[in-house]
């Protein structure tokens, strides 16, 4: 079974589409064209990219190129959750690398090698989408996970520094932001697996079933991502956290303000 | 005798501004001494240093003649209770409140029993049913209350009280001052109550984070 292919003058057809939104978005007096239009130009340009790299990827297959790529997209991971969570890059860069990198590859090599087992593990068609995936959920969980826990914190200075003076150590008095921390970065995760298939079809499986799979071989696909993904994001919150630990307090137990974006 | 704080010609600046410049001075065990001045004076950033939570820019901080270090800091934050104008009691019940440092290691062993809990309370005029309330739903000077009969329990000798009498009525106020008439507790307090302070053996006034005299009542 092949997916039907889009012509051009169809795809033009599609860019059409939008014209409705935008006329009612107009009638409404709300004028957001300027973004409109740099978004679906930036999805356009970013997508044809990726559509190249993917191409490449494939073609050549090769361990190494597939390895840098997914260094690549730690590395952008590791930058935007950083800047969307308000810390400065400058301090948490290393810690949370390891954090996302160690539990992406965790899982993703779980998945790929035990579970799916393709000929070559390496094979571009199997990690690079798989572990694509598993990382942009494992970013939003760290971005709420970090943000949460240093805003929390902030606003509660006082309850903190009354914990240390009641005999806590910097790990006994953080522990209930901690826990607050991660609970918030794994409901989505965990809201979603509940809800899955009932409120809507889920982006991958629909994917492989207008790539023409079966829907039972889709289900299982789907059931091992939403199971890497949520193992990946508990690892990747968990050990992100306690290495910031480590940078983000100074010797005295007090929060450093350096290590903070200030908007 | 030693002393148990000693400030030597200490600075402190938080950021970029400074709070505190060049404050000396040294209290002994069993004193109780108050600081007084305007808003703003550097007060209570005094009783924060000594706690650690500013860093000292110049001057040493010496706790029983150990000086301020990542480690000694331990020390004095186990020794010491603070209670401010509305303390944070960080537990859902009042009993929780109560029992809350002895979940940390270093307290684990010392659980207070029933008794010792009622006991506690009846020294501070609470009634022994305050264990059953939501945190939240209690006064400010009873907060203040249960937060001093937590550094009772905790067996605190040094008490760091900041601004604790406004929120006192008269009863509760003099039961707290016949807390501190125990010579084995050194009390460093932050207040404006001019009854507070003619209760304090010394006066510290301060003035724009200096200080500018040191009164003695002559009567700790």
């Amino acid at each position: 079974m092949e997916t039907l292919d889009i012509e051009l003058p169809r795809m033009a057809l599609l860019y059409g589409l939008c014209l409705l939104p935008w006329i009612m978005l107009r009638l409404i007096g709300l004028r957001l064209s300027r973004d409109i239009g740099i978004s679906i130009l930036r999805m356009s340009i970013q997508l044809a990219l990726v559509g190249i790299y993917l191409k490449m990827l494939f073609d050549l297959n090769h361990p190494w190129l597939n390895g840098l790529w997914i260094l690549v997209m730690l590395l952008v991971a590791d930058l935007s959750i950083l800047r969307r969570a308000g810390l400065k890059a400058r301090y948490f860069v290393l810690a949370t690398f390891m954090a996302i990198a160690s539990s992406i590859l965790f899982s993703t090599a779980y998945l790929v090698i035990l579970v799916i087992q393709p000929t070559h593990f390496y094979d571009a068609r199997y990690i690079v989408p798989l572990a694509g995936m598993i990382l942009g959920n494992c970013l939003q969980g760290n971005v709420i996970a970090l943000e949460r826990f240093y805003s929390t914190l902030r606003k509660n200075e006082n309850e903190y520094a009354t914990f240390l003076m009641l005999g806590a150590t910097r790990w006994e008095a953080v522990r209930p932001y901690f826990r607050d921390a991660v609970k918030a970065a794994l409901n989505p995760t965990i809201a979603g697996m509940a809800t899955m298939g009932l409120v809507s079809l889920p982006g991958m499986m629909t994917g492989q079933i207008l790539g023409g799979s079966e829907p039972w071989l889709a289900v299982k696909y789907q059931i091992a991502i939403m199971i890497c993904i949520f193992t990946s994001t508990t690892i990747a919150c968990i050990i992100n956290l306690k290495l910031s630990l480590n940078i983000a307090f100074n010797t005295f137990d007090v929060l450093r303000d350096e290590v903070i974006d200030k908007p | 005798m030693s002393p148990i704080i000693r400030f030597d010609h200490v600075s402190v600046i938080v950021h970029e501004k400074t709070i505190l410049s060049d404050i000396s001075f040294t209290l002994f065990l069993g004193e109780k001494a108050v600081l007084s001045g305007k808003s703003g004076s550097g007060k209570s950033s005094i009783l924060k240093t000594l706690l650690g939570l500013h860093s000292i820019k110049q001057g040493t901080v010496y706790f029983q003649e150990q000086p301020l270090t990542p480690v000694s800091v331990q020390a004095i934050r186990s020794c010491t209770a603070y209670i401010g104008q509305e303390p944070m009691l960080g537990a859902e019940s009042v009993r929780e409140a109560l029992l809350l440092p002895f979940q940390f290691k270093t307290h684990r062993n010392h659980r207070p029993t029933e008794a010792q809990l009622i006991d506690v309370l009846q020294r501070l005029h609470l009634p022994a049913d305050i264990l059953r309330q939501e945190s939240n739903r209690i006064s400010g000077g009873e907060k203040q209350r249960i937060a001093l009969a937590r550094g009772l329990l905790l067996g605190k000798k040094l008490y760091l009280l900041d601004e604790i009498t406004s929120a006192l009525d008269a009863e509760s106020k003099q039961v707290v001052f016949d807390v501190f008439t125990d010579p084995h507790l050194t009390v460093l307090s932050v207040a404006h109550d001019p009854e507070w302070l003619e209760r304090c053996g010394i006066v510290f006034e301060l003035e724009a984070g200096r200080l500018t005299q040191v009164k003695g009542n002559g009567n700790t």
